[in-house]
Parts: C-alpha cells; sequence; structure tokens
C-alpha cells in the first residue's frame, strides 16, 4: 500500500489530521487500535486560546456542531467548569445567567447520573431544583441484567423513543425555566438533543454521565465517517508492530494484520494517545515510546513522578516526546524528517497549545498544515 | 444505670477489640466499644489475610504455633463464611538449605501442625504458579481469611447481644478517681461532641496504639512498632498459600484471597509518632516483588494493584533491631496487679490468627474484676454469617440474582446474604462490578453496618476492592450514599478523599497498568465528571 500519510492513532488527534490531509487531497490511512479518549470526551474544549475557526469547518461538514462560547458549564458532579469551545449538546451558562428554578429528570434505577449532586449544585448557585425520576418501558428490558442500565445502551433506546422522555418531562414541568436531562441521547442519530429542545417549553441542559460519552462516542463515529467519505482508510482494530527507518526518515510499518505486507509513505503521523492509549509506556525505571524509540522528556527518580496529593497536577501527566519546532518527533537529539507527532502523546512539552482535546485538535491541525505544503 | 454507663468500655475497632466486646456481650455483659476511626482501619485491615497454620512460627515460636493451630481450627468452625480453605506449602529452592526441612517438619508436628512432605512434583500439580525450580516442598493446613468480614461479623454479634458501638470517637482521657479509672472523656471526629462514658473496666486494645492509650491511663508499655509492607497482585496467581521453609524472613508469603493474592512482607522498625502515617517505599516495592517472584515466577509479569503497610503492635522485649525476634506472643496486662490502677486491662501483642483467643484472655480478666462467672462460648458459637444451614446452602436461595452475583454476595455475607433472596432488579443492579456488589447489598451495609463513608463502605462489601479499585463505582455508591445521608456536600468531599487513599495504595506502584488506569482517573474525574 502506497500512501501519502499514514496516521497512527484513531482518536480525536489523528481523526483531524486525517480528515485535513484528505480535505488537502493526499492519500492517507489511519490505523487505530481499538477505542479511544474520544469515549470519554466530556463535550467541551477547555483549553483553547482563540477560536480555531478550521477545527469549526471541520466539525460542521462532519455533522458536528460546535459553538463557541465562554462561560462555564454544569459538571455531572454538580460542579461548574470553565468551557470555551463546546458540543452543541453541552449548554454554556454565560456569567449571571444561571438557571433559576430547575427540573432535574433521572431514569428511576440509574446510578451513572448524578441528580442529587447537580440539584445541589444549581442550588448552591442559588436555583431552585426539583428531581423527579421517570420510566420508559422500552428500556425496561436493560434490568434483565445487572449491568445494562449504562449510558450507552439507554441511548440506543432513546433514538427510538425519545419523544416519550419529551411527554413525561412535559407532564412534570411546572414554572421551571430549565429542564437538566442526562447526556444519553443522539448516539446514531445526532439530531434527537435538538428535537428533544424544540419540542420542551424551557431550556434544556444535557449533563453527562459516568462513561462512555454518549456525545463522545458519536463524535468518533461521525468523523470517522467524515473522513472515510472523504476517501480515507480507516484500518480498526489494528496496531503498528515495528518501524523501518532509513537514516532520519520512517520508511515503513509493519502491522498485526497486514505482516508481511508493510505500509508506505511519505509522511507518518504519531497520534498515540499518553499512557492509557500505549502511546506512552512505563516500567519502574523509565518512561519510553514504545514504537520508534523517540526521545522523552520526563524526570528519572520515580519518586518525583508523582503528587501524593490525587488532585494536584501530576508531574507524570507532563511527559511527552519531544518535537521540534514543526512538530517533527526527535530520536537521539535529532528530528526524524518525515514523523510528526499529534495529541496527548505530547503530554505538556508543548504548552503553547493547551492539553488534552485542545491539544489534539491544534497540533493536529498544524501537522496536516505542515504535511500538506509538503 | 445511666445510658453512658456500662460494664466494661472496649478501646480499639480492631479485631481484637471487636471480639473482646463479642465475648465480653455473650457473657451477659453492658459493652461499649470506641473507636476513633473505622473498623480494621489498623494492624487488622493491613496484613496478609492469612490463617496461619503456625508452621511458620513452630521452629523458633512454639507457643505461638501451638495457639495459632488451635485458632486456625476453631476459625474454621466459628467463621466459616469468612475463611477459605486453601492449605499451604512451605517451599524450598535451590538456595535454601534443605535440612532446615527436617527440623520444620519435627516441630510442626510436636505443635500439633499437620505438616506433610512431599514431592516437588507433586507440589507443582497442587499449585501450578510454584517456582518450578523448587526441590522441597512441606504441605501444612494454611488458609486465607478475609479480616475486614472477619471484624465486622464480631462487631455485629456484640451488637445482636446489646453492644454498643461508637465509630470515628477518639478517648481523649480518662476520668479517674485516685488509683481507678472510672471511664473515659470522648471527642467525635463527625458530630465534634464530647462524651462522657463511664464502667468499672476499661479494655485498651488498640494495638500498637495502645502505648498511647496506656500512656494516657497513667502507666507504662514498651511497644515496638515494626512495619510491615506488602503488595496486592490483581489476580490470583495461586491457590494454596505458598511460604519460604526457611527461617522467617522478607516477602516469603504469598496469598491467595477472593480475586487477588497477597506477598509480604517487610519488617522495619519505625519510631512510634509514624504509625499513623506508614507508606510504602520504592525500595519495599523492589524488594518484595523480587523476592514475590521466587515463589511464583508469575509475579514478575502480573499486575500490581496497591501497596499497603501495616504496623505490628509487638510488645518490646530486648534490643532486637529487626523486631523478628519477639515473640509474637499474647500480651494481657491487668494494670492492677502491674502498676496498681484499678479498673484497667491491656491486651496486645498476638495477631490476627489469635484475636480470638486474645478476646477470651481479656474478658476472662474482665469477668474476674466484676466477680461474673460466665463461660467462654465463642470458640463454639458461630458467628452472624456462619450459621446453619451452610452459606452455601443460603446461595442457591437467592434466585433473583446471577450466579456470580449470588456467589460473590454469600461469600461476603454468609449465611445473612438470605435477606437478598426478594431483591427485586432494581437492588440488584451493579454498584461495583468489579467484586459483583448490588445496590442491595451497599443500602444494607449503609443501614446496618455503622458506614459513614466510602471507604467504610470498601472495608465492609469490597466494593472498590476489585481490578479498577473504585473507577467508576466509587461515583455510583457516593449518589447511594448521598441519598442515605442526605448530604450532597459531605459526599463530594468523600469521593476526594476516596481518591486520594486510592492513590496513596496506586503511586508506590505506578508504573504500566496503574499509571494508565491512573491517567484515565483523572481524566475521567477532573474533565468529565468535575470533581
Amino acid at each position: 500500500m502506497k500512501l501519502d500519510t499514514v496516521i497512527i492513532g484513531g482518536g480525536l488527534a489523528g481523526l483531524t489530521a486525517g480528515i485535513s490531509l484528505q480535505k488537502a487531497g493526499k492519500k492517507t490511512a489511519i490505523i487505530s487500535a481499538g477505542q479511544n479518549a474520544l469515549h470519554f470526551f466530556s463535550g467541551s474544549f477547555e483549553s483553547m486560546q482563540e477560536a480555531p475557526e478550521r477545527a469549526i469547518d471541520l466539525f460542521e461538514e462532519a455533522g458536528i456542531r460546535l459553538h463557541y462560547r465562554e462561560g462555564a458549564r454544569l459538571m455531572p458532579m454538580g460542579t461548574f467548569r470553565p468551557a470555551v469551545l463546546s458540543l452543541e449538546d453541552v449548554s454554556i451558562f454565560p456569567e449571571g445567567q444561571l438557571p433559576r428554578r430547575a427540573l432535574v429528570i433521572n431514569f428511576t434505577g440509574y446510578h451513572d447520573f448524578f441528580s442529587s449532586f447537580i440539584a445541589e449544585g444549581l442550588e448552591k448557585a442559588g436555583a431552585s431544583c426539583r428531581i423527579r425520576f421517570i420510566r420508559i418501558d422500552e428500556m425496561e428490558h436493560l434490568r434483565l441484567s445487572p449491568s445494562e442500565m449504562r449510558s450507552v445502551h439507554i441511548a440506543r433506546v432513546m433514538d427510538k423513543v425519545w419523544e416519550k422522555v419529551v411527554q413525561e418531562v412535559r407532564i412534570l414541568l411546572k414554572d421551571e425555566d430549565t429542564v437538566i436531562l442526562p447526556q444519553v441521547f443522539g448516539l446514531k442519530d445526532a439530531s434527537v438533543p435538538g428535537k428533544i429542545r424544540a419540542n420542551i417549553p424551557a431550556k434544556v441542559v444535557f449533563v453527562g454521565t459516568l462513561p462512555p460519552s454518549v456525545p463522545g462516542v458519536r463524535t468518533q463515529q461521525l468523523l470517522r465517517r467524515r473522513y472515510e467519505l472523504l476517501g480515507g482508510t480507516y484500518l480498526m482494530g489494528d496496531e503498528v508492530l515495528s518501524a523501518t527507518l532509513d537514516g532520519d526518515r520512517v520508511t515503513g510499518l509493519t502491522t498485526r494484520n497486514l505482516q508481511g505486507h508493510p505500509i508506505t509513505a511519505d509522511h507518518f503521523i504519531l497520534a498515540t494517545g499518553g499512557y492509557f492509549s500505549k502511546g506512552l509506556e512505563s516500567n519502574p525505571e523509565h518512561v519510553w515510546e514504545p514504537l520508534f524509540g523517540l526521545d522523552v522528556e520526563a524526570l528519572e527518580d520515580r519518586n518525583d513522578w508523582y503528587e501524593r496529593d490525587f488532585a494536584k497536577d501530576q508531574p507524570y501527566l507532563r511527559f511527552g516526546v519531544k518535537t521540534d519546532p514543526e512538530l517533527r518527533a526527535l530520536k537521539d537529539g535529532k528530528p526524524l524528517r518525515n514523523l510528526y507527532v499529534a495529541g496527548s502523546i505530547l503530554g505538556a512539552t508543548r504548552e503553547d497549545m493547551g492539553i488534552g482535546g485542545g491539544l489534539a485538535l491544534r497540533s493536529a491541525l498544524a501537522v496536516a498544515e505542515t504535511i500538506a505544503k509538503d | 444505670m445511666k445510658p453512658n454507663e456500662f460494664d466494661v468500655i472496649i478501646i480499639g475497632g480492631g479485631i481484637t477489640g471487636a471480639g473482646t466486646q463479642r465475648d465480653c456481650a455473650m457473657r451477659g455483659l453492658r459493652t461499649l466499644l470506641i473507636e476513633r476511626s473505622d473498623i480494621a482501619t489498623g494492624a487488622t485491615g493491613r496484613n496478609h489475610g492469612l490463617l496461619h497454620s503456625g508452621a511458620r512460627y513452630a521452629v523458633n515460636d512454639a507457643e505461638s504455633a501451638e495457639e495459632c493451630i488451635r485458632e486456625n481450627m476453631i476459625l474454621r468452625r466459628i467463621a466459616a463464611h469468612c475463611v477459605e480453605e486453601t492449605d499451604g506449602l512451605f517451599i524450598t529452592l535451590p538456595e535454601d538449605d534443605l535440612a532446615y526441612q527436617e527440623t520444620f517438619i519435627a516441630s510442626c508436628l510436636k505443635a500439633g501442625i499437620r505438616a506433610e512432605r512431599i514431592d516437588p512434583a507433586e507440589a507443582r500439580r497442587l499449585e501450578p504458579s510454584v517456582n518450578p525450580e523448587l526441590i522441597g516442598a512441606v504441605k501444612v493446613p494454611d488458609g486465607s481469611v478475609d479480616p475486614f468480614r472477619l471484624c465486622a461479623a464480631n462487631m455485629l454479634d456484640a451488637k445482636l447481644h446489646g453492644g454498643q458501638v461508637l465509630l470515628y470517637t477518639e478517648v481523649t482521657g480518662f476520668i479517674k478517681e485516685g488509683d481507678t479509672i472510672k471511664g473515659v472523656r470522648t471527642y467525635n471526629h463527625q458530630t465534634h461532641e464530647e462524651g462522657e462514658y463511664y464502667a468499672p473496666v476499661t479494655v485498651n486494645a488498640c494495638g500498637i496504639w495502645g502505648q498511647k492509650i496506656a500512656e494516657m491511663a497513667g502507666v507504662k508499655i514498651g511497644m515496638f512498632p515494626a512495619k510491615g509492607a506488602l503488595l496486592i497482585f490483581a489476580h490470583r496467581v495461586n491457590n494454596v498459600v505458598i511460604n519460604r521453609c526457611r527461617k522467617p524472613a522478607n516477602a516469603d508469603i504469598l496469598v491467595p484471597g477472593d480475586t487477588v493474592c497477597v506477598i509480604g512482607t517487610t519488617s522495619t522498625r519505625i519510631p512510634f509518632e509514624e504509625c499513623d502515617t506508614v507508606h510504602v517505599t520504592p525500595d519495599e516495592v523492589d524488594l518484595l516483588i523480587t523476592e514475590g517472584a521466587k515463589l511464583a515466577p508469575a509475579l514478575n509479569s502480573t499486575r500490581i494493584l496497591r501497596a499497603y503497610a501495616g504496623v505490628r503492635p509487638l510488645v518490646s522485649a530486648d534490643n532486637d533491631p529487626s523486631g523478628r525476634n519477639i515473640s509474637r506472643g499474647i500480651v494481657c496486662l491487668d494494670h492492677e496487679e502491674r502498676d496498681g490502677l484499678k479498673g484497667f486491662i491491656t491486651i496486645t501483642g498476638g495477631k490476627l490468627m489469635t484475636y480470638r483467643l486474645m478476646a477470651e484472655m481479656a474478658t476472662d480478666a474482665v469477668c474476674r474484676k466484676l466477680s461474673v462467672n460466665r463461660q467462654c462460648e465463642t470458640a463454639t458459637t458461630p458467628l452472624p454469617g456462619s450459621e446453619k444451614p451452610s452459606y452455601k446452602e443460603v446461595a442457591d436461595t437467592i434466585w433473583a440474582a446471577p450466579t456470580t452475583v449470588q456467589k460473590a454476595a454469600t461469600g461476603r455475607l454468609g449465611t445473612r446474604a438470605a435477606r437478598f433472596k426478594d431483591n427485586d432488579r432494581y437492588d440488584s443492579a451493579l454498584v461495583c462490578e468489579c467484586e459483583e456488589v448490588s445496590v442491595g447489598e451497599i443500602n444494607a451495609a449503609i443501614e446496618r453496618l455503622d458506614v459513614s463513608n466510602l471507604t467504610d463502605l470498601r472495608r465492609r462489601t469490597r466494593m472498590g476492592m476489585g481490578t479498577c479499585q473504585g473507577e467508576l463505582c466509587a461515583c455510583r455508591a457516593a449518589g447511594l450514599l448521598a441519598k442515605a445521608h442526605g448530604c450532597v456536600e459531605r459526599e463530594r468531599e468523600d469521593l476526594k478523599d476516596f481518591l486520594n487513599e486510592r492513590w496513596k495504595g496506586n503511586f508506590p506502584i505506578g508504573w504500566g497498568d496503574t499509571l494508565r488506569e491512573a491517567e484515565y482517573t483523572q481524566w475521567v474525574y477532573k474533565h468529565v465528571l468535575g470533581v
């Protein structure tokens, strides 16, 4: 297989880079080992120093509406956190515009949505709240197994019967200005959250549940579909086993499913994520990048990797692959000319680009731009 | 008698205190147990969970060995639902002296411990994970015991016999009249209320902290704080306890328990002031893995779940710097005889295995002082959960739950699991998927077992003790606790404490999969949930 660019990692960074390059007329493939951090996506980007118009357009074309609005969003544990760029599902409260009276809706026996925490958080912020539980017959079968009442299972049902939820809410709604619902809508059908909003005579706020994140899973699916519609090849469930190098260039990759058929390309993008996604690996002695053996910025003494207080910023989360200003990977102190790095495998080595989702978007767009110009 | 007057006050909610309260209550005494934190937070919950056969002590400490095997056999009867009868192996590796086996077997048999030399090939068949290079093996009646369950069952039985329990209540001083202890002054860390409780006898069952309590009462006990570090592995690598057949040393016992196994321990003397803040060092972790892998090489490639450390309540006898040569023997002090202080008894030394015997000795001393003449019945009366018909038969009556949940619940609760037989689908929903703990079981624990927070809940139900260490179930349980206690704010703080407690056991082993999980937790709790 001969390609312009091969992207290792099918998460937010990999898909963003892939879509950008396909739009620029390049022939690309994404090698994805499986699920990724989008499945835990909160729905908002917190660290966006500027409005990345290109990111908004790229999502829009995939059928995902992002809105750029600074303010606070209501978190599943009833706290508020700042947000800049968010999915359409996520309601942002500009300063001074919190709900006054809210109706918090949960499903009976659903323990992954924290209605009492949300109500308490709103009350602390000056709102009055009522919590009500509803039952929808079509989801009762989920209770047959003790571990099926989870976000994605419910969402699968809700794509079909969301109108029943609207009916129940309309019966319960009194003088509340705001209705809070769990984020279990629009798994396959992205239009559902909007339809619910249009049919309830109050502001509807969707608040997150325990993972997996329904809007996150939907975002992943829509970005992937967009990428494939643009002609990209998404190799799901494959894994890079080894890479061949010629001097300061990467020449090919061997994957588990295509053994004997090395994948070659002019450019490569490493977007394999942090520890969780195995972009970085660790043992008691050190932290390393497993595919290319790239230079990793990390502290030497294991004692220094952690803060004893879990809530503090953990040093190990700052570790990442070293890059040159163009985001080319460094190996033994020298850049590999055609290997670029994007996403959370960068850790905090590129603080100018933010962290988390913001870092994924910005680094992926930057890398794609450099490659497209080449 | 006023509501704050009792026959006996027991200080300490570990296994010794709980056992003593049970024994006293069964002999008809009005009892009050006071614990400054939660049950089983000291050495009781910070050991191997080994049901010692006594073999480990047979060569050096015949008295402890004999006590162990007697109590071992008693616990199998009275605490069947807390005990797993796994048997144990004492293996000799090429680097060990095979001649020691002779002495070992002879000493075991002398102490009444069934010790059977078996062929190394037979040992490998019995326990496939054992180091294949072993050159000798002896089979003994070791097992495993769940110390949290055992402690909770004792306390529950004490309550069923009229006992009262005050958790999160610290003894701040003694009420003394001349040379007699009349009662205690307390401070409740949750309600911030002070209290006074009276009894003609007070029992000091505070483990290593007993030294401080004794000082407060005006008498001196020299304790020897010996820290022991242990590691929990994420899989049950072995089904039979594996020990080294040599003089006791570091990291030479591997105990299977529930779905995990535990390697330990080290032994380091620590200053008394550090007893409250012991932590596991990287050196200890490295040593435990290296030595542990000699017992079962699979440990080299098995994920570690957690590192923890406890402090043995040894009573100083000499100047031995390691603490290994001090007898693990029981020390029961009547301070009237020893120091001329009336109404005060200290029960210390000993170990998890001999808690019942210690409780019997302490209760005998209490009864002598109160001129009560009732026989001890704890050696023959089963604990709640271990009555007939056996808990295995009870498991079959819980029709509503899937078999795995049935087994998990009856394993934890014994016959008491019968109450879940009428659970509906709402109560059967799982909170903790690793340990299969249902909504019904969590709610029952909150209602009946003095649960204040998530960490207490973990000790009572095993919620959050599995592979993911409470990754998501902590949130579900926090929701249930918030509902039960009617306070969300407290639960939000509780969740933070739970995460910190979890991290305390994780960062000493923070690499590989543990670091992966830690990154995920950071992401979920900070950015997704907003804790």
